[in-house]
C-alpha cells in the first residue's frame, strides 16, 4: 500500500518541479522569483529523482529560443550547483553544451534574441563558469576543461573575482606582517633599553620630587629653619613626602617669587620632560606591548604591569606638580618645545641677542651645554647640580648662541674645541641671512613670562617709572609681538614700450602695461613694429608680464574665429552626411519592407504571424497589457509599417508572380533549348 | 568484482579470463580522470598520440603547432589542490625553436617500436624526422614529396627498419632508417576525383585532399602494409612483392563475424592462419578460390565476377601489377582512418562519409557491422583505438569520442569533455587509459571510475551538498 502513495507524492513532486522551473522561468524580471526559487529549492532538495528530473528540465530551457528564459534557467542552475553534489555531477556531464548554449561561443549556436539581455546571460554564464571553477574545479575536470577552453582559447574576459579578492587578501596580510615586524623589532629594542629607561624616569620623577619639595620648604619653612642640601635627602622618603604634600595641599598654595624662581624654573623643566618625553614614551610602550605577539608571554606581561606602574606613578607625579601650584600654561610648554627641537636642529645661525645675561656665567654654561649635546640626561639630572642645571635650562637657548657668536666675532674663547668649530661651521653655512628685526630682539630667549608693562614718561613723579604689577602683557601676547614680519616686496620688471610703427617714422615709446591707449594691447614686435606671431602659448597670467597676456589674448581671439568657421562648416557636412544616411536608412527601410512583403506574400502567412497582428491589432485599443517574453522579442509595429506593408503587399505580389513567370521562362528555356 | 576474485581464488576461473574480465569491467567504466591531467604544451591541435609500445610509460604527442612533446604518464610532475590532482608535465618537447625542428604542423609522431630511443614525426612541411630522445636532435631526415598525412612502423618487424609514410603523393613511400633512404615507392592509390558543384555564384569543392591519408601495418604479418587513400581505398601490400595484392571493395561483403576459431578444428585453424599469410604471398588470381573454401559463408559474390570486365588492358601488365586496375572502394570518400586489431584478424576503417566500418582481413570481406549514425571529420586524418582485446573501438567524432563495440557496432560509451573536434585517441592497454587529442589543444585523460578507496579523504568533504535552506 505504501508503494503506490510514495509513488504517487513522487510523481506529484515530480511534476510540481517541473512546473515550479517553468513558472519561475516565465517572468521578465531580471531575478528568479525567490519564493518560487525557494520553493524549487526545498522540492529538490529531499529526491534525488527531483533533482535530476530538475536538471534535465533546466537543462531543456537552455535550448529555448529566449534570452530571458536562458537567463533565469542560468540563475536557477546555479543556485542548485552551489548547493547539490548529484546536481554538479549531473550538470558537468553537459558542460560543453551549456556553455555553448549560455556563452554562445559556437558560431552557428549564437545567443537568441532579445541581445541586451543575451550579454547579460553571457557575462553572468562567464562570472558563474569562473566562481564554479574556484569552488569546484578540483573536483571537477568539466569545470577546469571548461574554464581554460573559455579563457585561455577563446580569450574570454573574466571578472577575476576571486582573484582581486585573494590578491587585496594577499595585501592585507602582508601589511600585517609587516607591521608585526615593526612591533617585534620596537619590542626587542624597548627590551634591551628597558632597565634604562625605567632608570632614567624613575631619576626625572625623584627629581620632581625634590624639587617639589624644595619649594614647599622654601616657602613654608624658610621661617622656621634654615634647609640645608643634607636636609632635603631625608624627605625624599615617599611616606614622609607624602605626609608633607598632604599637609601642603590644604595650606595655600605656594608662589613662585625671586627666591624661588631657581627651583620653579627646574621644575617646569623636569614637568615638561615629564610630560612630553616619559609620559608620552611610556603610553608608547604600553600600547606596542598590547600590541605585540611574542612568544615568550610572561616578560611582556611582566614588563607591561612595570610600565604601567611607572605610567601611574608618572601620572601621580604630574598631578603633585599641577597642584604644586606652578605655572605652567600649556602654550608656554607648547613653545619651549619647539624652540628646543629647533634648537637640536641646529637651524641658528646669525642672532643677535639684545638681553644681557652675567658674562661670567657665559663659560661655565657654555662648558655645560657641551656636555648637553651628548645628551646624557642623567647627567643632567644629577642631584648636586640641581639648581645649576635650572638655570641652565633657562637659558641655555640664548647663552649658546651668544657665546657662539661672540666666539665668531672675537675668537677670544680658546677653550672651545675643535669640534665645536666644526659644528659652529657647519650651522653657519646653512643659516639663512635674516634682515634685522624687532623680532631678534628676544632671539631664542625663553619668555613664558608676563611682561610688565613700561609706563615710563607717562609718570613725572618719579623718573624711573612706577611699577604697576597688574599692568602686564600676557606672554602670548609678547609671543605673537615677536613673531617675524616679512614685508612683501614685489619685483617689477622694466615695462616695455609699444613700438607699434607711427605715420611719422619711428615706433611708439609709450611704455604701459597692458594696452596702449593709441595701438591697442601691446604685443611683441620686430624692429620694424610689425608684430610678430608667437606659435607657442604658454600660459603666463602674471601682471608683471601683461603686454605678453595681451598678445596671448588676441591670438586667442583670433584663433577662436577660425575654429568657430572651421566647426560650422563641419557641423554643415554632417549635416549633409546624416541627411544623406537618414535618406539611404530610409530606403534600405523601405527596401525591407519590400522583401519582407514578398515573402510574406509569397508563403501563406506564417501562424506566428498572423498571432502577432492578431495580438498588436487586440492589444492596442486595451493599451499596455502585461509585459510578455514574446512582446520583449516583438519589434514595435508602427503606423506607417503597417501602412507600408498595405500598399506594398499588392505590389509585391504583381512583382513575385512576374518573377515566377519569368523564372518558368529561364526553365523552360534551358530545358528545351531547340525549341527556344 | 569480489565474486571474480572469489571464484580466481578456487580456481574456477583462469588466470586470462579473470584479468580479462576485470580489465573490461575497467574499461566499461572508463571516465574523465580528474586527478590525471596533462599539461599540453601545445599551442595548436594535437593530430596524433602514441604510448610507447614497450614500457607502456611515455606519451608521445604531436601537434599542429610543430610541436611534439613526451609526457611521462606513471609519474606525475608535480601535484595541485593537495594531492588531488596529478600534473603530468612534458618531459621535453621539440618546436619550431628547435634548430631543426619542423616548420609546419606535425600530422604524426609515432614511437620506434622496439624501444624509446627514438621516434619519428611526419609534418606538413614535407619532412619525416627522425629524433633521437635522449639528445632530442634530429638523427635522419626524410624529404618528401608532399605533405606527411601520416606515418607507420611495424610493430613486429625484426627484418627491417622501415616507415610507412602516408602523403599528398599517391604513392606511399617507405623510409629506411637504417640506410636513410626510401626503400620503396608503392603506386596504386590514385588521384582522387574532385567534385565541383556549381552552385549560382561559386563552384562548391567537395574534397581537395588528394594522396593518402592513413597507413597501417599488419598486426600479424611485418611484410603486410595496408594504406587508406583519398579516393577511398584501401590496399594491402606486400612490401617484397611488387603491387598491391587486395583491395578492399565495400560491396564484398559476409554478414557478422566468422565463427570462432575454437569452434573449429585445430587443423582448420592451422589452415585459416596460414591461408592468411599464404594468401599475402600468392597472387590474387590463384588467393581467390582458396578463399572459398576457408570461408564457410556469407560470400555473396565473388570477386572473379568483377575482374573480366576490365577488359584486356591488364593482359599487359605484370601480373603482381593487375590490382592496380582494381577500382573498388572501401569509402565513399576518403579513407581517414585505420586499426588492425591486436590479432591481426580485422580492420576497422573510418572514412569522410562518416562510416565505420569493420572488415574480415581473411576474406578481404565488409562484415556490414552497423556502427549507427556518427559524424566524422572528414578533412583530417583521424587516429582510431582498439581496446586490447578488440571488444571496443574508441573512434573520434567530431568533439565526441564514442567506444563502439566492435562486433555488434553498438556504442557503449560516450567521452565528452574536448570543445573542439578530437583528432586521435590512443588506448593504453596496460593501465586500460584512454588518452585523447583534439584541436582545444586538450589531451584528456580517461580512465576507470576510482573504487570507494579515496573517499574517505577529508578533502573530499568540500564537494558536498550545501543546503542552506
Amino acid at each position: 500500500m505504501a508503494m503506490p502513495v510514495e509513488m504517487e507524492m513522487e510523481m506529484e513532486g515530480r511534476g510540481k518541479v517541473r512546473a515550479l522551473i517553468e513558472k519561475a522561468t516565465n517572468s521578465t524580471a531580471s531575478e528568479v522569483d525567490p519564493r518560487l526559487l525557494k520553493a524549487i529549492k526545498s522540492v529538490v532538495r529531499f529526491s534525488d529523482s527531483g533533482l535530476r528530473l530538475a536538471a534535465h528540465t533546466l537543462m531543456d530551457l537552455m535550448k529555448r529560443d529566449h534570452s530571458q528564459v536562458r537567463y533565469l534557467t542560468l540563475l536557477i542552475i546555479d543556485e542548485l550547483f552551489m548547493r547539490s553534489k548529484l546536481f554538479r555531477t549531473l550538470l558537468v556531464e553537459n558542460l560543453d553544451q551549456l556553455l555553448a548554449l549560455s556563452v554562445g561561443f559556437r558560431r552557428n549556436m549564437p545567443l537568441p534574441a532579445p541581445p541586451a539581455i543575451a550579454s547579460t546571460l553571457r557575462s553572468k554564464a562567464i562570472e558563474f563558469l569562473e566562481k564554479w571553477n574556484a569552488s569546484f574545479g578540483i573536483h571537477y575536470r568539466q569545470l577546469r576543461l571548461g574554464f581554460d577552453y573559455l579563457k585561455n582559447t577563446l580569450r574570454f574576459q573574466f571578472p577575476n573575482l576571486q582573484e582581486t579578492a585573494a590578491r587585496i587578501e594577499r595585501e592585507r596580510r602582508e601589511r600585517e606582517r609587516r607591521t608585526r615586524e615593526i612591533l617585534q623589532n620596537k619590542f626587542e629594542t624597548l627590551k634591551m633599553n628597558f632597565s634604562s629607561f625605567k632608570e632614567e624616569i624613575q631619576a626625572t620623577a625623584d627629581e620632581i620630587g625634590e624639587c617639589l619639595d624644595i619649594a614647599l620648604t622654601k616657602e613654608e619653612g624658610v621661617p622656621h629653619f634654615l634647609l640645608d642640601d643634607e636636609d632635603f635627602v631625608e624627605f625624599r622618603s615617599s611616606e614622609l613626602r607624602q605626609i608633607r604634600l598632604d599637609s601642603l595641599k590644604e595650606g595655600e598654595k605656594v608662589h613662585e617669587n625671586s627666591d624661588n624662581k631657581v627651583v620653579f624654573d627646574a621644575l617646569r623643566e623636569l614637568y615638561k620632560l615629564l610630560v612630553t618625553k616619559h609620559l608620552v614614551s611610556v603610553q608608547e610602550w604600553i600600547s606596542l606591548l598590547v600590541r605585540v605577539e611574542v612568544a615568550d608571554n610572561r616578560s611582556r606581561d611582566s614588563m607591561l604591569k612595570e610600565l604601567i606602574d611607572i605610567r601611574n606613578s608618572l601620572m601621580s607625579v604630574k598631578k603633585d606638580c599641577e597642584e604644586s601650584g606652578c605655572t605652567l600654561p600649556k602654550t608656554v610648554n607648547k613653545n619651549e618645545e619647539e624652540e628646543e627641537d629647533f634648537w637640536e636642529e641646529g637651524n641658528f645661525g646669525l642672532a643677535e641677542n639684545g638681553s644681557t645675561t652675567e658674562p661670567e656665567k657665559r663659560r661655565e654654561v657654555q662648558s655645560s651645554n657641551i656636555e648637553k649635546k651628548s645628551k646624557s640626561v642623567e647627567d643632567r639630572n644629577s642631584k648636586t647640580s640641581n639648581k645649576q642645571s635650572g638655570n641652565l635650562a633657562k637659558v641655555s637657548a640664548s647663552c649658546k648662541v651668544k657665546a657662539k657668536d661672540k666666539e665668531c666675532s672675537s675668537s677670544k674663547d680658546k677653550e672651545c674645541s675643535g669640534s665645536e668649530k666644526s659644528v659652529r661651521s657647519e650651522l653657519l653655512a646653512e643659516a639663512p641671512v635674516l634682515r634685522w628685526g624687532s623680532f631678534m630682539d628676544n632671539w631664542g630667549s625663553v619668555s613664558n613670562k608676563d611682561t610688565l608693562l613700561n609706563q615710563n614718561g607717562l609718570e613725572f613723579d618719579n623718573h624711573w617709572g612706577r611699577v604697576d604689577y597688574d599692568a602686564v602683557i600676557p606672554a602670548e601676547k609678547i609671543a605673537e609681538l615677536n613673531l617675524q614680519a616679512i614685508v612683501y616686496q614685489e619685483n617689477l620688471g622694466e615695462i616695455q614700450p609699444c613700438r607699434a610703427p607711427l605715420k611719422k617714422g619711428g615706433l611708439c615709446q609709450r611704455r604701459d602695461l597692458k594696452a596702449c591707449p593709441f595701438h591697442g594691447p601691446i604685443i611683441p614686435r620686430d624692429d620694424a613694429g610689425n608684430q610678430i606671431n608667437q606659435s607657442s602659448s604658454t600660459d603666463d597670467t602674471d601682471p608683471g608680464l601683461g603686454s605678453d597676456l595681451a598678445e596671448q589674448l588676441a591670438k586667442q581671439a583670433v584663433k577662436n574665429v577660425k575654429e568657430r568657421d572651421k566647426e560650422d562648416a563641419r557641423k554643415r557636412k554632417l549635416d549633409k552626411q546624416s541627411l544623406q544616411r537618414e535618406k539611404l536608412a530610409r530606403v534600405r527601410e523601405h527596401n525591407d519592407a519590400v522583401l519582407r512583403d514578398a515573402a510574406i506574400a509569397s508563403t501563406s502567412r506564417s501562424t506566428v504571424f498572423g498571432e502577432d497582428m492578431g495580438e498588436t491589432v487586440g492589444e492596442n485599443p486595451v493599451g499596455r497589457k502585461k509585459q510578455t517574453l514574446a512582446s520583449m522579442l516583438r519589434k514595435k509595429v508602427t503606423t506607417k509599417d503597417r501602412l507600408a506593408q498595405r500598399l506594398l503587399n499588392t505590389r509585391a505580389t504583381e512583382a513575385t508572380l512576374r518573377q515566377m513567370t519569368q523564372g518558368e521562362d529561364a526553365t523552360y528555356r534551358e530545358t528545351f533549348p531547340n525549341q527556344w | 568484482m569480489w565474486k571474480d576474485i572469489g571464484d580466481r581464488e578456487m580456481g574456477k576461473i583462469r588466470p586470462n579470463s579473470f584479468s580479462s574480465r576485470i580489465k573490461s569491467n575497467r574499461i566499461s567504466n572508463l571516465q574523465l580522470s580528474n586527478n590525471k591531467d596533462i599539461v599540453s604544451p601545445h599551442r595548436g591541435s594535437i593530430n596524433s598520440l602514441q604510448v610507447d609500445l614497450t614500457e607502456g610509460r611515455y606519451l608521445l604527442s604531436g601537434a599542429s603547432d610543430a610541436s611534439a612533446a613526451v609526457f611521462d604518464i606513471q609519474r606525475a610532475t608535480n601535484y595541485e589542490g593537495d594531492g588531488l590532482i596529478a600534473k603530468h608535465k612534458c618531459l621535453f618537447s621539440v618546436d619550431k625553436q628547435h634548430q631543426k625542428g619542423h616548420k609546419y604542423a606535425i600530422s604524426s609522431a609515432i614511437w620506434y617500436p622496439v624501444d624509446t630511443g627514438l621516434f619519428v614525426t611526419g609534418s606538413y612541411d614535407h619532412h619525416i624526422k627522425v629524433w633521437d630522445t635522449n639528445t632530442t636532435q634530429v638523427v635522419m631526415n626524410f624529404k618528401m614529396p608532399g605533405k606527411v598525412y601520416r606515418t607507420a612502423m611495424s610493430t613486429l618487424a625484426t627484418s627491417h627498419m622501415l616507415i610507412a609514410a602516408g602523403t599528398e603523393d599517391v604513392q606511399v613511400r617507405l623510409c629506411d632508417i637504417s640506410s636513410g633512404a626510401f626503400a620503396h615507392t608503392l603506386s596504386g592509390h590514385r588521384v582522387y576525383m574532385v567534385y565541383k558543384v556549381p552552385v549560382i555564384m561559386y563552384y562548391m569543392v567537395f574534397m581537395v585532399a588528394d594522396g593518402v591519408m592513413t597507413v597501417e601495418w599488419s598486426t600479424s604479418s611485418e611484410w603486410v602494409l595496408i594504406t587508406g587513400g583519398c579516393d577511398g581505398a584501401i590496399r594491402f601490400w606486400d612490401i617484397r612483392r611488387a603491387g598491391c595484392f587486395l583491395v578492399l571493395d565495400q560491396s564484398q561483403s559476409q554478414l557478422g563475424q566468422r565463427p570462432p576459431v575454437l569452434a573449429r578444428s585445430a587443423a582448420n585453424k592451422v589452415s585459416v592462419s596460414k591461408s592468411l599469410s599464404a594468401g599475402q604471398n600468392l597472387l590474387v588470381k590463384s588467393r581467390v578460390p582458396q578463399k572459398k573454401y576457408a570461408n564457410g559463408h556469407g560470400m555473396k559474390q565473388s570477386t572473379i565476377a568483377r575482374m573480366p570486365s576490365k577488359g584486356s588492358a591488364r593482359q599487359r601488365l605484370h601480373p603482381g601489377m593487375l590490382s592496380i586496375q582494381d577500382r573498388a572502394t572501401a569509402h565513399y570518400g576518403a579513407v581517414t582512418g585505420l586499426k588492425v586489431t591486436d590479432d591481426g584478424m580485422y580492420l576497422l576503417s573510418a572514412g569522410s562519409d562518416s562510416r565505420i566500418k569493420l572488415w574480415d582481413l581473411e576474406s578481404g570481406y565488409n562484415t556490414l557491422v552497423n556502427f549507427g549514425k556518427v559524424r566524422l571529420q572528414a578533412s583530417k586524418a583521424i587516429q582510431l583505438a582498439v581496446s586490447q582485446d578488440s571488444a571496443q573501438v574508441f573512434v573520434p567524432c567530431m568533439a565526441v569520442v564514442k567506444a563502439f563495440d566492435v562486433w555488434s557496432g553498438k556504442m557503449s560509451l560516450t567521452f565528452r569533455g574536448h570543445y573542439e573536434s578530437v583528432n586521435c585517441c590512443w588506448f593504453s592497454s596496460q593501465d586500460q587509459e584512454l588518452y585523447t587529442g583534439g584541436n582545444d589543444r586538450q589531451i584528456l585523460v580517461w580512465s576507470p571510475s576510482k573504487t570507494i578507496t579515496d573517499d574517505t579523504n577529508g578533502r573530499q568533504a568540500k564537494d558536498e551538498d550545501s543546503w542552506s535552506d
